[in-house]
């Protein structure tokens, strides 16, 4: 049996006095693709926003690596986890590269006031590569179309070397050409890296053909979980 | 001739060192304050700084003190008004910042006797810089630019976007409120030569100049001192040779290289500029 990669027990979260998260409870096993789908305001970014430790948990618990998330544990816990955020709103003259946006998964790792060392840009180069964007390196982050920005982020995340990866939203700010291919691009990383992955999405085709289980979530709650090969049926059910 | 006599006499020498340090202090701050869009929160501290100088000269203790404790006071609460408060972070740096120049303003009319020490707060003089000034804006030129390269790739990631720099480990909020503090150190520390009206346009007008022109950040933070420097030095040029405020000139001066470099800027033809 596999062991369990992350786990949320009992968890409620609130936004002031509306609940995000009403007692959800979740075992993501080591390896495995989920996927949660839902509507907009279901709670699924929450759910992410909760593993990494960036809102409070009210009540219940978040285990990561069976280790739970609580303040002490975070900046370390933090630099295991890969984060794609939704679609980042960054002005186009941001005085940002690409180059130095991968080598940021990392300066958490590298520590206060040390430079990065040859290995750490050797690591920024190879996730460069594996994403295909080594000819953009130079080019001002805020230049970049949303998939190549996807793109980026996601070998900012890979350039941590994480055991956990989330992506919220990954398909938010692309063309629907390219959702094909991310679907493609984000199983190789996640096989090829040996990952735990999370992907947030409300594309249920881009869920089922990404992943290999799926949870269902609405006003907060879980719904259901099922295979990834049912989602679309399940969503013609309810739709239809 | 007699203007050049001018730049021999020790009090033209001090305000050329006043106008470098304080050019450097404010430019180094300017650039994070201009990068993380929190031009708003920077006029709103200057003008605090303001208020805590006229306050430290009304109840007869010493104004820096009082305003560098009003400065991080406005810091400190506009951070987590920004962050999560009830109010928008517009409508509370709105009312933070014209209640501080109120307070300014009703003490400025209660001071007894001549205002002419108080008015030094509000319209600064570089001219007039002591030399306890001059080690107080070397000592914090010195720190921000040592924080700033000690600090620079961390600074850099919270620049780029906070909640991933958050996400990935870094203490992105202290790094925040850190900015803030040192703000309003920088503010309070130009106060006097520069003045409470014009010190903001020193934060800010060197920054979005420097912004213009350069995607490196190291680079902007280059461009930024020496464009600090150099519209220093001209303001104070101009003033001294056609009897002008030296304030008013410094900040025209750099009021025209922005709107120059917004002109002529690589960024404004790639259609990618704009000042934040």
């Amino acid at each position: 049996m596999k062991q369990t990669a992350c786990e949320l027990r009992q968890v409620w979260v609130s936004y002031g006095k509306t609940p995000a998260l009403r007692g959800v409870s979740l075992q993501v096993a080591q390896g495995e693709l989920l996927g949660l789908f839902g509507h907009n305001g279901a709670g699924k970014s929450t759910l992410l926003r909760a593993v990494l430790g960036l809102v409070p948990v009210q009540s219940g618990e978040v285990l990561v690596d069976g280790v739970p998330v609580q303040k002490r544990d975070l900046p370390r816990l933090r630099q295991r986890i890969g984060y794609v955020p939704q679609m980042l709103r960054v002005d186009a003259g941001t005085p940002v590269s690409v180059r130095d946006v991968v080598m940021m998964g990392q300066y958490a790792q590298i520590g206060w006031g040390r430079l990065p060392s040859q290995g750490h840009k050797q690591r920024a180069d190879r996730a460069l590569e594996a994403m295909g964007v080594t000819h953009l390196a130079d080019k001002p982050f805020g230049h970049l179309s949303g998939g190549e920005q996807q793109r980026v982020l996601l070998a900012c995340a890979l350039a941590q070397s994480p055991r956990l990866l989330l992506m919220d939203e990954p398909t938010s700010s692309v063309d629907w050409q390219f959702v094909r291919e991310l679907a493609g691009l984000i199983r190789e990383v996640h096989e090829a890296n040996h990952l735990t992955t999370i992907v947030v999405s409300h594309d249920a085709p881009f869920l089922a053909r990404l992943c290999d289980r799926v949870v269902l979530m609405e006003g907060g709650e879980i719904l259901g979980d099922l295979p990834a090969s049912s989602l679309l049926k399940r969503v013609e059910q309810e739709s239809g | 001739m007699m203007w050049l006599t001018l730049w021999s006499e020790g009090f033209m020498q001090r305000a050329l060192l006043a106008t470098v340090l304080s050019g450097v202090t404010c430019s180094l701050i300017g650039v994070l304050i201009v990068t993380m869009r929190l031009s708003f929160i920077g006029v709103c501290i200057s003008h605090a700084a303001f208020a805590g100088a006229i306050l430290g000269l009304y109840l007869g203790v010493p104004p820096l003190g009082s305003s560098l404790v009003t400065s991080l006071l406005a810091a400190g609460l506009l951070g987590p008004l920004a962050d999560r408060g009830n109010l928008s972070p517009d409508t509370a740096i709105g009312v933070m910042f014209s209640a501080s120049l109120a307070l300014a303003f009703l003490l400025l009319a209660l001071l007894p006797g001549p205002k002419s020490e108080a008015l030094v707060w509000l319209w600064g003089n570089v001219l007039t810089v002591s030399r306890e000034s001059l080690w107080l804006l070397a000592a914090t030129a010195s720190a921000i630019a040592l924080l700033v390269v000690l600090f620079f790739k961390e600074l850099q990631a919270v620049i780029f976007h906070r909640d991933l720099a958050a996400a990935s480990g870094l203490p992105a909020t202290a790094i925040f409120y850190g900015v803030l503090i040192c703000s309003g150190v920088a503010i309070t520390a130009s106060l006097s030569a520069i003045g409470g009206l014009l010190v903001f346009s020193m934060v800010v007008n060197p920054a979005a100049t420097a912004y213009q022109l350069t995607y490196r950040l190291s680079w902007m933070f280059l461009l930024s001192t020496l464009f600090a420097i150099l519209t220093g030095w001209v303001g104070l040029a101009l003033s001294a040779l056609f009897n002008l405020p030296s304030g008013a000139m410094v900040v025209l001066v750099s009021t025209t290289m922005l709107l120059t470099a917004i002109t002529f800027s690589p960024k404004r033809r790639a259609g990618t500029g704009g000042i934040r």
